[in-house]
Parts: structure tokens; sequence; C-alpha cells
């Protein structure tokens, strides 16, 4: 058991108006000095390169989805959050997801999917917010996963200073 | 028996079969791609080697696949000379195959691959740009061969001459050159053409049906009994994530099937992955409605409760076990008993396919219910005041046009798919067959055994327990009613 003893008031402080003005004059000087909060979600936090948000899938350049679902990171992922199903297409690559499918609720952002991926198709990229009204809303497909890579641009080329096992010529280049 | 030494342990071995064989039925591991025990063995990939010795001879590095049993051999699998050889070997086969396994779909499966992971190196030491072929060259209606996949192991090629007898494939033109080829690039024929991409080392033979549908990794693989014909050849049922059954692949049985099955099996999934399955309705005021299973069996037993002339007609996909409850209760309701026939289709062959589309002939007759084409079925259920229906596609095989034609009697089902024929009282759903656990006897008296691959629709419960259930519900100190 500790006995905590309150301090002894100064003849100022038992007065009480002082104190009151001496506090005041804090509120006041603080109003007129530049405010260290932000306006979230208003002003948005500046995002670096470094920063790692939620998995999302590069559009190449030539509006082509990278991936071509081989599975590397719904086996990575630790949480389960990753569901592929294939399909054959055109495109020399033979090989292209019909349904990919992340639940957002299951992914713990751990980058793991970046990391298995072969062929430089999944990133994760600087959004940060995960807020909605149901929990299917947030099983996010194919759709809601797409972004064009000039969007993930940022991260791609950190991912690339990072590991120098990656080479320049990248299947997504 | 011939006396040999593998890895310093003696075994009794099979001097008609190759050293391969033996090792690998003394559980001792040597790498195989051209090698198949159905096969007649050419020793083209040279991955099997070994090191032999015999008598006062040095150790030489031989191709397992390629060398007979012979008296007092020693086999060292693991000497570092074996090894060296099998790595260079390796290197060579690797030479040219291109890095497609993120989208191949032997992956996972591929013996290329689990052998390179295990004992190849991780990098290449050849810059030369690698063979460019063919991706996708279409084999039939079956198969897509993938030139620069191949490695050229010849198994395809052996299976038509071998066990089919019908030589349709050739490697055609020479060395690097070498591919793959049928004569004049003309479709395959058959109906076995989908094990050539069972046997295929690598992912160079694929299936149309399959080329892409999943990772092979995430299919739940099942034991089952193919449910096209009399022979019930043992498969395996490969069901993606608990769901879509997609593939059918033969199980190797010696008395059934051996290693082979044929394609119309194979890609027989089209009823197992029917969509609306039936879980229970019951006809009320507004005729048939969906209802809860207790409902669904009491109304049952209430059309059957007190009739004295019922019929049973059972699907000739029911079990041995379904078989035998539907027995029991035909005792307790005191019915005549038959299951439908269906016709017996032009796919017999002289090799798997028996051409009767019934895969419990045997079983059933067996248990004493006879056989009848669904026009005699008809007939013989004619008079009755109440018929059941009992089985998996029973309303399929037996037709809507003769159930309609049923206007008499009232009519119970148990069945996958619900009927809407006025006679109809009530509908309950029954698990397909790889959803359920049981056996069919095969046309030479052989068990197939059906395991649960996946579960049944939510509300779904085994037929034979239905079956009891009713005839409890019926008659409930199991007199006859």
């Amino acid at each position: 058991m500790v006995i905590v003893r309150r301090k002894e008031l100064s003849l100022s402080e038992r007065l009480y108006l002082p104190e009151i003005v001496r506090g005041l004059s804090i509120t006041f000087r603080k109003l007129f000095e530049k405010p260290i909060t932000r306006q979230y979600p208003e002003e948005p936090l500046p995002k670096n390169e470094v920063t790692r948000g939620q998995p999302r899938l590069v559009v190449k350049d030539d509006g082509n989805i990278a991936c071509v679902s081989c599975g590397m990171c719904e086996v990575a992922c630790p949480a389960y959050a990753i569901t592929i199903d294939g399909g054959e297409t055109d495109r020399p690559i033979e090989r292209e997801p019909k349904k990919f499918e992340i639940d957002m609720l299951r992914c713990i952002l751990c980058g793991f999917c970046e990391e298995a991926c072969p062929k430089d198709a999944i990133f994760m990229s600087d959004e940060l917010e995960l807020a909605d009204y149901s929990r299917a809303s947030l099983i996010y497909d194919l759709q809601k996963l797409k972004r064009p890579k000039s969007a993930l641009q940022k991260r791609i080329d950190y991912v690339y200073r990072l590991n120098n096992r990656w080479r320049k010529s990248s299947s997504t280049s | 028996m011939t006396k040999i030494t593998v890895n310093g342990r003696e075994i009794d071995a099979d001097p008609k079969k190759p050293l391969i064989a033996a090792c690998h039925e003394h559980g001792v591991e040597v790498p195989m791609y051209c090698y198949h025990p159905g096969l007649r063995p050419v020793g083209s990939c040279r991955i099997c080697q070994v090191e032999v010795k015999q008598g006062d001879t040095p150790a030489r590095v031989v191709a397992a696949c390629r060398t007979p049993i012979a008296e007092g051999m020693v086999v060292n699998t693991e000497s570092p000379k074996a090894h060296d050889v099998r790595r260079e070997c390796l290197e060579f086969l690797l030479k040219n195959h291109p890095l497609d396994c993120p989208i191949c779909d032997k992956a996972g499966e591929c013996d290329l691959q689990d052998y390179s992971f295990a004992e190849g190196q991780t990098k290449g030491r050849t810059h030369e740009p690698r063979r460019k072929l063919e991706k996708r060259k279409s084999l039939g209606d079956v198969i897509v061969l993938d030139e620069e996949r191949c490695i050229l192991c010849s198994r395809c090629v052996r299976f038509f001459e071998d066990v089919t007898k019908q030589p349709q494939l050739t490697v055609s033109d020479l060395g690097s050159r070498s591919v793959i080829a049928t004569f004049m690039d003309k479709p395959l024929k058959g109906n076995y053409q989908g094990n050539i991409a069972d046997i295929c080392p690598v992912g160079a033979l694929t299936l149309k049906r399959f080329r892409f549908q999943a990772r092979v990794w995430n299919l739940n693989k099942h034991l089952s009994t193919c449910a096209e014909c009399s022979r019930g050849c043992s498969v395996t049922a490969e069901v993606l994530r608990g769901g879509e059954t997609k593939r059918f692949r033969p199980r190797f049985n010696p008395k059934v099937n051996q290693w082979w099955m044929c394609d119309t099996g194979r890609f027989a999934f089209e009823h197992v992955n029917a969509a609306d399955r039936l879980v229970a309705t019951r006809r009320g005021a507004e005729g048939l409605a969906a209802c809860d299973l207790d409902e669904a069996l009491d109304g049952a037993a209430k059309s059957l409760r007190g009739k004295s002339n019922v019929a049973l007609v059972l699907s000739p996909f029911a079990t041995n076990e379904e078989a035998a409850a539907a027995k029991a209760l035909a005792s307790t309701l005191g019915a005549k008993t038959c299951f439908v026939s269906p016709t017996p289709n032009a796919l017999k062959d002289d090799f798997l396919h028996t051409g009767d589309p019934c895969p419990n002939r045997r079983g059933l007759t067996d248990l004493g219910f006879a056989g009848l084409a669904a026009d005699d079925a008809a007939k013989a259920i004619g008079g009755a005041s109440v018929v059941v229906f009992v089985g998996e596609r029973v309303l399929e095989l037996f037709g809507a046009e003769r159930l309609a034609a049923l206007a008499n009697a009232r009519v119970v089902v148990f069945d996958t798919h619900a009927a809407n024929a006025p006679a109809v009282d009530v509908c309950i759903g029954v698990p397909v067959h790889v959803e359920k656990n049981g056996h069919w006897t095969n046309v030479d008296g052989h068990l197939g055994r059906l395991t649960i691959a996946r579960s049944a629709p939510r509300g779904v419960r085994a037929l034979e327990e239905n079956l009891t259930r009713l005839g409890q519900l019926v008659s409930p100190t199991g007199a006859k009613a």
C-alpha cells in the first residue's frame, strides 16, 4: 500500500484567483501559436515510401493486371486473408486471376504477399484507412484492389532498392 | 526372388522387374521421369541413375530403370557419385525448361520441380536463351501440349503404344528440336487421353478442362470410386477448398484399373457439382414448399402409414449400405422393390469402360434388387398406391414423364433435386457420391470405396439414416406396417 500525501498549497494557490489567471494566460498564449494537432482526415498525414499500408494489385501500363494467380501470396499469407481463383487468358502469360479476394479484416498488413510475389504484382500501398459499415464490404475484390502502377511506384522503387536480389528488369517494367 | 543389397540393406527383389521397381517397393527413393511402373522402361531421362557394384568389377553408375536384377548386386543410391551424375542430368533437363512454375498447373505435384528443389542448383550456368516453342498446342479435345515444358520422357508416347495399343503420339524431329507430336497434327482420339496428363512428369500435357482451374495444393484429395460405369475405377476426388469438385484422377488399384481411367469418368463432375440441391420439401396448401428434414420425414411417414400396396424404386448409384437400408425399409413397408437400370451406352471398350452406366449393379443385384429399365420399372410399380424413389439421380433416370404418369399413386422422393409432379408429396435431399461414405461392388465383385470428399449441403443427412428413421416413424415396433 502506498500513501500519497497531497502537497500543501501555497498562499497564492489558496487564494484561487492568481492561479486562474496564470492558467488562462497559457490558454490565450497557445491560441495565437501554430497548432500542433492536425485536422485528420481532411488533412492526411504525410506518407513516405516506407509506409506499409494495405496490399494492392499492380495494373501494368498496358492496362493488364500483373498477377498470374500463381497462389504464392495465398500460401505465404499467415492470416489466410487471400483467396485466388485463376483462369485462362489469351495474353502470352496464359493465366490471370478471375477472382482475387483479400479479406481486409483478416489482413495483418505484414507484407509477406509482397515478398512472395514472383511477378511484382502485389505491393503494400500507402493506403491506411480501413473503416466501413459491413464485414462483407471489407472483403476486397479485384476491382477494389487494382491500382495503376504509377500509384504504387514509390513503394516499388523502395522495395527494389531494399532487395538487391530483385533485378532492374522485372516482369512489370 | 533374387537377393540384392540396396544401401547396405539386403532385399528380396523380383527379377522380372527393373532395379528401380525393387528400390521403390522397399522404400528406397530413386527419382524418375521417364520410368512409370505401368509402362515399358526406356531409360531416356537418366535421372534414376544409381551406383551398382557387381562381382569384382568396379562400381558403375547405371540407369536403375533399365538395369535388370542380378543375384548379389550391391546398389548404392545415395553415393556421392550417383548424386553428382543425377544432378548433372537434372541440369541438362532444366537447361531448356521454362520458369513457368507460377502459371504451370503441374506446380506442386511436379516431379521435376520436387527433385530440382531437393537436389538442383539455384542458378543456371548458361546464358543462352531457352528454346522457344509452341506454348498452347491443342492435341484434341482433352489435352493441351506445352512444347517448351516437355522433357521428352516419352511416357505419353508409350502410354498409347503399350496401354491402349493405339499409337498416336511420337517424338518428332531430332536433337534439340525434338517435340512430341501427332501424325500431321491430327487430334488425339480415344477415351483414355486424359491419362497422359496424369503421367506427364512435368506440366507439358495438361487437361483442357482443368487448365488453370486450381492450384493443386488447394485441392482436398479424398479416395473415391468412379460413378460412370460398372468397372468402378478407384479414383481420387479432388475438391477445391471443400466446394467444387475440380477433377477425378485414377488411383492405383492393381485389381481394377491399375493406374488408368477413362475420360468419361475423369470429367464426370457435372452432376456432383450441380447447383440448387434439394434439402427437403413437403406438399402443403400451396403445393411443394421447403421445410426442415424432420417435417419432411413426418410427411413421408404419413403418406406411407397403413398403406399396403407400396413400391420402392432404388437408384443405380445407391451404395451397398444405402441399398441395405432401403431393403430394410421395404420389408417394413411390405414394398416390392427394383432399381432403375440405365441403358448400356456405346462407350464400351476392351480396356476399362464396361458400357454399363450403373456403378453398383452387382452390389444391388446381390442384395436382391432387380434391375429394370425405366419403362419396365414404371410398369412394375404400376398398381402401387405409394411409390418411394430412393437415391441420387433416381428421378432423372426414371424420367419426368413417367413420374407424371403415376397419377394414381402418391410419391415420396429421396433425390438430389426436387421433383414437381402433382403426385409428389415429399422430397428429401440426399448426398451425391462424393459426399458420402459407402461401397459399390464392381462388375468383377471388387468393393470400391467412397469417402466424404466434401460435406453435403447444410441440412442434408446420409440416406441410410433417413431411410432408417422413416422406417421407425412408419412402424415404431419394426413390425410390418
